[in-house]
């Protein structure tokens, strides 16, 4: 071999270079990484703001060679203190994904797009949206968003345009769980101080799949510090995983169980009778009326053991004040049950028995940081909208605690059919998907007159949309200041691009600058987006340049324990509340049933239940292929159910199911557990993706929503989306 | 100079997978090339009912099996205990991936040699941990020198009674697991 001049060893070698060369574009990034000596490469750190989910969090980007590659979370932020998840890293990658809208759009055919320039888009949009205000008046507008950093711009948009109609997802994930803590203790979002618990109590909520870092990071050191945490879940989720204690529960009983806890603290004198006696109001008519919920009477409704529950409030009241009941998201607590209100407000009531508000490891107020507004002189204010939204939400008559600004967003399509709205906005959602019954919504926004979109890709209400306005991805535009990093101290923190836009893409806020004057609201519009965040920062002494480069910016202000303060109408803590009582409606947490219950004697029927996954978000990551590839690896898009049930349905672990409900039907393969209660199946939320468009995504997996019937709770709206009965059977080929 | 390992507590873990992602950007790969596993574990009934998310990742071992039996001697290990593979001399024969009891192994196809998990080298180097570790959100990892016995990492061992998987192969992983 010698003659050659070249060893078989060197040979291959070189022939392996050779053929990575030929995939450089997909490889390139991977031949880095062997050699430790490519330390010189053009690498730049821009810090900015995640957005694979809602949470925002802070993270440091790394581009190589101009091209993005990698991130690390920026240790000083209050909501992911140095971490990432698996979504952050995932997301990065999308930059560059081929399902990208590359310029505007304008619907020619069914879900047949053309190109068109920025200005076409804005003038068309323009004009038909005020034939609409002229022949309809602006209450038949609306917008459909996902609240973030943007949201009061969005705001300021329809309400200049004389429209309240401004929706969010809420009816669809956290309703009654902001309206519950705001009527309980006047403060709809509180925070619990997992640092320090010695003992969490969990109700359907799962904080290691529903991801929010900073309670992860917390309740890891808290683990080691001997802090017990106890997940009540029909399932055996990825918290429990984590915990020391799982106790299964009958879906849709978590208030029946929670009733029993305080009765059981009340008999036995176990609570926190000082605090009560001086910051509560209502406790001695809940005490007499809640004497009847014993263990023995929950534990028929739960099926959970009685002495399981005599214990678990025993645990729970040893170690009070440091020991909270987590305040819930959107499992149980979230817009699941017709009783998930109350089971709010019985989580706010328990949480004071243990006394634990503005405590070490119990409930508290973040500290919060007020932005500066843009000045009156310069910038005219747009006169406010003192009116319900035509869904009903803030109407005396009808959802009056539903509060303007988030609404109930699976109402459009009947008042689009009803003839009430005629043209919309939709901004970084997907009504069609995230909302029940998918079949209803497409009939209703396809009576619009106009439909407009702002997304990134296609998604199955984007190709609905007579227009479509891309964004720029998060790592290519700047947005708002942000204060979502308050936690335990006061922080702003700020989203910039960490590139160029690869394609023609604006970020929001210069859209909505551009599109307004084309609306006929461009005085109210008559800024940009550093001069925005200039007056947002003007009172907190900091400057725009020192933001950017800083990412996060703490300033003080920490929480301390001490006096706790509730914002009620009494001041109080109100187990009574005075809100519900002025309204007409049950005052106390008592009792509820579900709305629905399957038949325990037919096997065929079970309800289904879904939830989260950490590596997804609603319906956009699963076109992601980083993450679509852990489901497959893991195969974990299955549907659980209890193998007795299983077995006597035929079904083996693996195989298909047919799944029926009352507007729905669809197949998903079974995943043949002992960690779920036999009364429900559930479903791994974050599949089902009918957008054509949306090439990897597309047709895999089922969503509850296909199943799920279009609900209105009576007191709030919200969809009650685990009140579904299905009927389970082997699929037969 | 330090003998690296890491100590995992899979009673912490819930599965996420961050430290895949994490992993796979750190080191360029792409979405099905992996460093990074977790295996999930279901025991028992209700209510003694059990999951437990295992990561798994190359062990880093003393007695490296894959190491021995390379022909080109590309798997070596650095002076701190890592186990790396030289590309340049790696010829993807997969003796290797034969070789590793825990199949921690994966060939590039399109570059036609094999790698693994490298402990991330030059974030180390520079005073960092693994991409793994320090994305973790619940920490389920510890990284240090397992010879200092004041390190985070000896503590922990000493204290939890963590041990690598399958030491009866006598492969002294460098992979510590508390498992209970």
């Amino acid at each position: 071999m010698k003659e050659f001049g070249i060893t078989r060893r060197k040979f291959l070698a070189g022939a392996a270079v050779g053929s990575a060369s030929l995939v450089a574009s997909s490889y390139m990034s991977f031949d880095t990484w062997a050699a430790t000596d490519t330390a010189s490469e053009d690498v730049s750190v821009t810090p900015t703001l995640c957005d694979a989910c809602g949470n925002w969090c802070a993270i440091n980007v790394y581009t190589k060679g101009g091209r993005i590659w990698k991130a690390t979370g920026n240790p000083i932020a209050g909501l992911n203190k140095g971490r990432i998840c698996v979504k952050g890293h995932a997301m990065l990658h999308d930059v560059y994904n081929k399902d990208r809208i590359k310029s505007p759009l304008k619907r020619v055919g069914a879900n047949k797009f053309e190109p068109i320039s920025w200005e076409q888009a804005y003038r068309e949009i323009g004009a038909k949206l005020k034939d609409v205000i002229a022949k309809d008046g602006p209450n038949s507008l609306f917008l459909v968003q996902y609240p973030e950093g943007n949201e009061a711009l969005t705001k300021r948009f329809m309400n200049a345009l004389g429209s309240p109609n401004v929706f969010s997802h809420a009816s669809t994930c956290f309703l009654p769980r902001n309206i519950g803590w705001w009527l309980t203790t006047g403060s709809a979002k509180p925070e619990q101080d997992l640092e320090n618990a010695r003992h969490v109590l969990f109700i359907g909520r799962n904080p290691a799949a529903g991801l929010q870092l900073r309670m992860l990071v917390d309740m890891a050191k808290a683990k080691d510090k001997g802090a017990k945490y106890v997940v009540v879940d029909p399932r055996f989720s990825e918290m429990a995983a984590m915990g020391h204690q799982w106790i299964q529960i009958k879906p849709g009983t978590d208030l029946a169980l929670l009733l029993a806890l305080a009765q059981v603290m009340i008999k036995e004198n176990l609570y926190q009778k000082d605090f009560i006696d001086k910051y509560a109001s209502g406790f001695d008519e809940w005490a007499s009326k809640i004497s009847d919920y014993t263990p023995k009477w929950a534990s028929e409704i739960t099926t959970i053991p009685e002495k399981v529950i005599t214990k678990l409030a025993h645990d729970m009241a040893e170690v009070a004040p440091a020991s909270v009941i987590h305040r819930g998201y959107h499992g149980a607590m979230g817009t699941q049950y017709k009783n998930s209100l109350q089971l709010v407000r019985a989580v706010g009531c328990i949480n004071g028995l243990l006394g634990n508000y503005n405590q070490k490891g119990g409930m508290f107020n973040a500290p919060k940081v007020k932005l500066g507004k843009l000045g009156p002189e310069k910038y005219p204010q747009v006169p406010e909208l003192d009116m319900p939204m035509v869904d009903g939400s803030g109407d005396p008559d009808r959802y009056p605690l539903t509060p303007v600004g988030l609404g109930i967003s699976q109402a459009i399509p009947e008042l689009a059919l009803a003839g009430k709205l005629k043209a919309g906005f939709v901004y970084h959602n997907n009504p069609l998907r995230t909302c029940p019954n998918p079949a209803r919504m497409i009939e209703g926004y396809r009576k619009l007159d106009l439909l407009v979109s702002f997304d990134y890709v296609l998604s199955e209400t984007a190709s609905l949309a007579h227009y479509v306005l891309p964004e720029s991805y998060y790592l290519e535009r700047d947005d708002v200041v942000h204060t979502n990093h308050c936690y335990t101290s006061k922080q702003v923190a700020i989203r910039q691009a960490v590139i160029k836009p690869l394609y023609d893409t604006k970020p929001m806020v210069q859209i909505l600058v551009e599109l307004a004057p084309h609306c006929g609201i461009g005085q109210y519009f008559n800024f940009s987006l550093d001069e925005y965040n200039r007056a947002s920062l003007a009172p907190l002494n900091i400057t725009l340049e020192r933001l950017r480069k800083e990412g996060v910016i703490d300033l003080g202000g920490d929480w301390k324990p001490g006096e706790p303060a509730f914002t009620t109408p009494s001041g109080k803590l109100e187990i009574l509340s005075s809100t519900l009582q002025d309204l007409n409606l049950p005052a106390l947490p008592l009792w509820e049933e579900p709305l629905v219950s399957p038949n325990p004697k037919d096997p065929y029927e079970f309800r289904l239940i879904h939830g989260k996954q950490a590596h997804l978000t609603h319906t956009r990551s699963i076109n992601q292929k980083y993450l679509k590839e852990i489901t497959k690896l893991n195969d974990i898009a299955r549907v659980w159910i209890h193998p007795d049930r299983a077995k006597a349905l035929g079904i083996k672990d693996g195989e298909c199911m047919t799944i029926t409900s009352s507007v729905g039907k669809g197949r998903a393969r079974a995943r043949v557990t002992e960690g779920i209660h036999r009364d429900c199946v559930f479903l791994p939320s974050g599949y089902g993706v009918f957008a054509k468009h949306l090439e990897r995504a597309f047709g895999f997996g089922t969503s509850y929503n296909d199943y799920l019937p279009t609900y209105f709770d009576p007191v709030l709206g919200h969809v009650m989306a685990n009140e579904i009965i299905v009927r389970v059977e082997k699929t037969m080929s | 100079m330090p003998r690296y390992g890491i100590a995992i507590d899979t009673t912490k873990c819930i599965g996420c997978h961050s430290c895949r992602l994490a992993c796979q950007n750190q080191n360029g790969l792409d979405f099905t090339e992996t460093f990074n596993w977790i295996k999930d574990k279901e025991r028992g009934k209700y209510p003694s009912f059990d999951k437990e998310y295992i990561p798994l990742q190359c062990n880093h071992c003393e007695n490296a099996p894959c190491q021995r039996v390379c022909p080109t001697a590309a798997t070596y290990t650095t002076p701190e205990g890592v186990v790396l593979v030289n590309k340049k001399t790696c010829v993807g024969c997969k003796y290797c991936m034969e070789a590793c009891p825990y199949k921690m192994r994966i060939i590039l196809h399109h570059q036609g040699i094999v790698v693994k998990c490298r402990f991330c080298i030059e974030l180390v180097r520079e005073g960092g941990t693994p991409a793994c570790v320090t994305t973790c959100p619940t920490q389920v990892r510890i990284f240090g020198d397992l010879d200092d016995p004041n390190s985070e990492i000896s503590r922990f061992i000493a204290e939890s009674g963590a041990e690598p998987l399958r030491t009866d192969l006598g492969t002294l992983p460098k992979i510590y697991y508390k498992r209970s």
